[in-house]
């Protein structure tokens, strides 16, 4: 077509012109790309950090555990569970555990405590556990004896590494549990409330404690993409229902809903941001492709007078815009890819690390994602679009002997 | 003339005397004083300045079936000793109650643990005791309010009464009704109420025996109304009152020992 | 050199149209700096308040060792000197004291533990949202010191309803022994956090003591600045003069650090953020003026034709730029403080979460502070000198001959 062998010579032409005005579209749209993927990698972040400290990002419990906890109200069936969980991509790890109620004793003292039953090697991968212990180990999956106990915990009944540690609870089966165990750990969550009565077992000595084989309270889960979690949320709902009728499963916008309320209002006030930066965008494109085009008045009233009419002058323009505007938006995507990972593997480093339950976190990481490239495109192709038309409009409609008298 | 102020005479004493001279009803009314001796009875059941029983108490849930057996030491009303011998897991633990501390005794890992004061209100042992009910501080006498009162469908031979708590105290009931045999003033069951006149739960006392020369129902059971599948049922084996015992039993060195 | 600048100054008006546009888009591009530093610190401020508002109060003061072990023995030591004091404290809003222990609620129908909160309701109000979250009945009224306020969860388990009875058992210092006393539901609330809803009940502070054998003694003071900004700051001097005597003062970052956690990746997300910003905003300034001073080439040439030197001309497009920068302040700054000024008195709306309850404020402020209209303009009009310094150099060394030529 002769229109876009026009426009992309009217391009070329003006190189300096052209460069300026691709310049505000390469630049605004860069720069947009980079602060969704970097406002995005931090709310992933802070999400992560929480999700993957303690809770996971989906949780399956007993459906009315949540509500009101009851030792009673278990999840059972764990192998058929286990292989559903396997079957499901999206899932990248899962780690069982068993709550309940009672006193722990350590010479002298006594304190009520939390007992948490887990799967060493589970909980590490899913959570990460071992960061948080921060003397000693890990308990031994096959050990009988074994406990790790909240910092809290330990200052309140004064107990070290090597200390015995009495247990009573009540069993699942009426009967009074009471055994003996050795800490050989302490833990820090970064959560002081849990910190103060958290007493760890290993899986198996805990069932047997309370008399609840092959039974737990709580599966948390991970997802290997935090942005999907509500998709796997949903698979997993569908798997379980065929399984037991008494499961439920929640994501952490619904089991952690005070965190992601919280969430959710930062976001709304970043959505806001974005709106300031795309409007300055907006605005820089704005200011560049008007300057253009009214600069070029006096080339359309020559075009006019040699006969064009003024319908080819205003496409000729648009069309001179939108290639511009297309070849900006996938450059700036190359770039803004570029840039984008970089931030992603690279990031950050805050100069002071944030630390949360044994989390160090330093490098502040950005996410790759589409609405990081959609958004900005879109923004960019409008703004351009929108802004000459009225421009070309007038350009197109003025009296071409007056449009050449401009200078 | 005086033959009608004869009549009049006869009839005046016929109105007063005619009363005195029906012969006295089934349900003579009780007297305020009658009742206070009921409750006072009442109270004083299974107390005594001390005391030697053998119990056994049958804990039902949804969830499961207990029945433990033990021996119960008390003394006056801040002391106590518990000992369980059976089922086999938790036979030898103890519980040592003396004024406001409370230990417990775990042979199976050789502990002796202080039980926290927060610890003591709830349940005793997942049965629906709680401390509270095995300790009783509060009197029906002294404590509550009390009046005879009629129930629509009334068992025969049976007195109801109905203690309200007094005011401030902090009793959590808004009333219990006693049901008790007239006839030998002994306890059928107590009814207690909330505020609002909903029956929470209900004891129900049975099989009299005479133990150590004091006639008690044997068996004590406990009924939650708001909640379905759970009962407590504690029947003495054997109990003697006021009889010596040994002050060493309640001690931290008896707790200790190992059976 | 004044001859320069008024020059500069003529010529930027002479192209009226062309000023506006550059002016108005480094204008816009200025505003949205200004708003976007205001939105950011009431974000942050919103957040603290979210985390403190509720309950909590952005800094307490505990007997030494009550954070870790919540014995009721540990006291605050002197609060009465401690309360009068911070009252004192210039940077101090609203203090009030409290109980803290752990106690039982007998209902007719079960058993609950509790956290048990003595409070003085006159001054609890200003620090705690409770007053503001009741659902039923009445935030403490009267004197009566039987009166507890719970939580709707609690309520719930419990099946308490207002006016019903409860019995409530606490541990009493140093004794330990049990401590019971009879109350009457006189308010619930809803804070709409399970924690909250189902843990916390709330007496009389006098009541509290009474029971707890405390005599005179609280557990904690819990404090709120004038300025949240203040509780983040770790340096005050505040926190070690009140640590002093068995107390110690601590911030809410200290209690709650996920909170913190939060607040400092937040921190780092306003600064990238303004960075971006500012990228976006130089790219504007540097597009605008490469524009405008490229199409008049041909004016510069014309300059130099009648005799300008380079040097001359330089300055005058610096100047220019300096100019324009001047205008594009000018707009920015109106511009920037009408729109932060509308939103700070209307506010940002979230109503969209229609969970949010009352823990969160529903609305936030964004808050204008002085730095806002000194940093931002300052960085605007240095950039845009500094990218001036370009295009004047090149006009310097133009061609004249070249430059004079006409083209289309």
């Amino acid at each position: 077509m002769v229109m876009l062998k026009i426009a992309f010579r009217n391009i070329f032409r003006q190189k300096r012109r052209t460069l300026l005005t691709a310049l505000s579209m390469f630049g605004g749209f860069v720069l947009a790309a980079f602060f969704i993927g970097w406002s995005d990698g931090t709310y992933s972040n802070i999400i992560n950090l929480f999700t993957s400290s303690q809770t996971g990002h989906i949780q399956v419990h007993h459906k009315d555990y949540l509500d009101r906890p009851s030792l009673y109200k278990t999840v059972d069936q764990l192998p058929r569970i286990a292989e559903q969980l396997a079957a499901i991509e999206g899932v990248k790890s899962w780690a069982p555990r068993l709550y309940s109620a009672g006193l722990a004793s350590v010479g002298e003292k006594t304190a009520g405590v939390r007992i948490i039953g887990i799967d060493p090697a589970r909980e590490i991968r899913t959570t990460d556990f071992h960061k948080k212990v921060y003397l000693g180990a890990v308990v031994d999956r096959d050990a009988e004896n074994q406990a790790l106990l909240g910092k809290g915990l330990a200052k309140l009944l004064n107990a070290g590494l090597g200390d015995d540690v009495v247990i009573v609870s009540q069993g699942a089966d009426g009967s009074i549990a009471n055994e003996k165990y050795t800490v050989v750990g302490l833990l820090d969550s970064g959560d002081e409330m849990n910190d103060r009565s958290a007493f760890y077992l290993p899986l198996k000595a805990a069932q047997e404690l309370l008399v609840l084989e092959g039974r737990v309270h709580e599966l948390a889960i991970t997802a290997t993409d935090p942005d999907r979690v509500a998709h796997v949320n949903a698979r997993l709902e569908e798997a379980l229902k065929g399984l037991d009728k008494n499961l439920a499963t929640e994501p952490w916008q619904v089991f952690a809903r005070s965190f992601y309320v919280a969430m959710k209002a930062d976001k709304e006030g970043m959505y806001i941001m974005l709106v300031v930066i795309l409007l300055v965008v907006a605005v820089g494109v704005l200011n560049t492709v008007l300057m253009s085009v009214l600069e070029r008045r006096r080339e359309y009233g020559v075009l006019r007078a040699v006969g064009t009419r003024p319908g080819r002058i205003i496409k000729m323009v648009l069309l001179e815009v939108n290639i511009l505007g297309i070849f900006c938006v996938m450059a700036g995507t190359v770039a803004g890819l570029f840039i984008n990972y970089l931030a992603s593997v690279y990031g950050y480093t805050l100069p002071e690390p944030i630390t949360y339950g044994g989390m160090h976190f330093q490098t502040m990481l950005a996410e790759i994602n589409a609405r990081s490239f959609y958004i900005p495109a879109v923004t960019v192709m409008v703004t351009a679009t929108l802004v000459s038309i009225f421009p070309a409009f007038k350009a197109a409609h003025t009296d071409p002997a007056r449009s050449m008298k401009l200078y | 003339m005086k033959h009608m102020l004869k009549a009049l005479a006869l009839v005046l004493v016929l109105l007063f005397v005619l009363p005195y001279l029906v012969p006295a009803q089934q349900n003579k009314p009780m007297q305020d004083a009658e009742i206070r001796e009921l409750l006072k009875k009442m109270d004083q059941l299974y107390r005594s300045d001390s005391s030697y029983a053998q119990v056994e108490m049958a804990i039902t849930t949804p969830y499961w079936q207990r029945t433990l057996k033990m021996d119960f030491w008390s003394l006056g009303m801040k002391q106590t000793f518990i000992r369980i011998l059976s089922p086999k897991k938790e036979r030898g633990m103890a519980t040592l109650r003396m004024d406001n501390e409370m230990w417990n005794f775990l042979p199976n890992t050789n502990k002796t643990m202080k039980i926290p004061p927060s610890m003591m209100m709830g349940s005793w042992m997942g049965s629906d005791f709680t401390n509270d009910d095995l300790v009783k501080e509060y009197t029906f006498l002294e404590d509550y309010t009390f009046q005879l009162i009629d129930v629509p469908q009334p068992e025969a031979g049976v007195l109801y009464i109905k203690c309200t708590p007094r005011p401030d105290l902090p009793i959590v009931w808004g009333w219990v009704v006693m049901a008790v045999r007239q006839k030998d003033k002994m306890p059928l069951h107590y009814d207690y109420f909330d505020e609002k006149g909903k029956l929470m739960r209900q004891m129900i006392y049975k099989e009299e025996t005479v133990f150590s020369g004091r006639t008690i129902p044997a068996v004590m059971e406990l009924v939650p109304a708001n909640k379905t599948g759970y009962k407590t049922v504690v029947r003495y084996l054997k109990a003697t009152f006021d009889t010596d015992i040994d002050k060493t039993i309640f001690s931290l060195r008896n707790l200790r020992t190992n059976m | 050199m004044l001859f320069y600048i008024k020059l500069a100054w003529r010529n930027i008006f002479r192209n009226k149209r062309r000023t506006i546009i550059a002016g108005t888009a480094i204008g816009i591009g200025l505003a949205s700096l200004i708003f976007t530093g205001a939105m950011m610190k009431g974000m942050e401020t919103n957040m603290m308040q979210a985390a403190t508002a509720s309950f909590l109060g952005e800094g307490q003061v505990h007997g030494v060792g009550f954070r870790e072990t919540q014995a009721v023995e540990t006291v605050v030591t002197y609060a009465d000197d401690v309360m009068a004091k911070l009252r004192m404290e210039p940077l101090v809003d609203k203090v009030t004291a409290r109980t803290l222990s752990m106690a039982m609620i007998t209902a007719p129908s079960g058993v609950n533990g509790v956290l048990l909160v003595g409070v003085n309701p006159e001054t609890e109000k200003d620090l705690s949202q409770m007053d503001d979250t009741i659902q039923k009945g009445v935030y403490f009224e009267g004197h009566n010191g039987r009166d507890i306020i719970l939580g709707s969860k609690l309520a719930e388990i419990l099946e308490l309803g207002l006016g019903d009875r409860v019995v409530v058992t606490v541990a009493q210092a140093h004794s330990g022994d049990l401590s019971q006393e009879m109350f009457r539901v006189s308010g619930i609330f809803h804070f709409n956090l399970k924690e909250m809803d189902s843990g916390f009940a709330f007496i009389r502070i006098s009541k509290a003591q009474q029971m707890l054998g405390l005599g005179n003694a609280v557990h904690q003071v819990a404090f709120r600045f004038k300025q949240i900004k203040n509780s983040i700051d770790p340096a005050l001097p505040l926190w070690k003069s009140y640590s002093v005597k068995g107390n110690e003062a601590v911030s809410w970052m200290e209690i709650l650090p996920q909170m913190k956690a939060v607040a400092d990746m937040n921190s780092m997300s306003v600064i990238m953020l303004v960075v971006i910003l500012g990228a976006v905003v130089t790219f504007g300034i540097i597009n605008t003026l490469f524009m405008s001073l490229y199409e008049r080439m041909f004016e510069f040439a014309v300059l130099r034709a009648v005799g300008t030197r380079a040097g001359g001309l330089r300055k005058l497009i610096l100047f220019e730029a300096g100019a324009l920068a001047v205008v594009s302040i000018g707009i920015g700054l109106i511009l920037g403080f009408i729109l932060t000024a509308i939103f700070v008195k209307v506010g940002i709306d979230y109503r969209g979460l229609e969970f949010a309850g009352t823990t969160i404020k529903d609305m936030i402020y964004p808050e204008m502070e002085l730095w806002q209209f000194i940093v931002f303009p300052i960085g605007v009009f240095f950039f845009t000198m500094v990218v001036g310094i370009y295009p004047a150099w090149v006009a310097g060394r133009l061609n004249v001959a070249d430059a004079l030529r006409k083209s289309l």
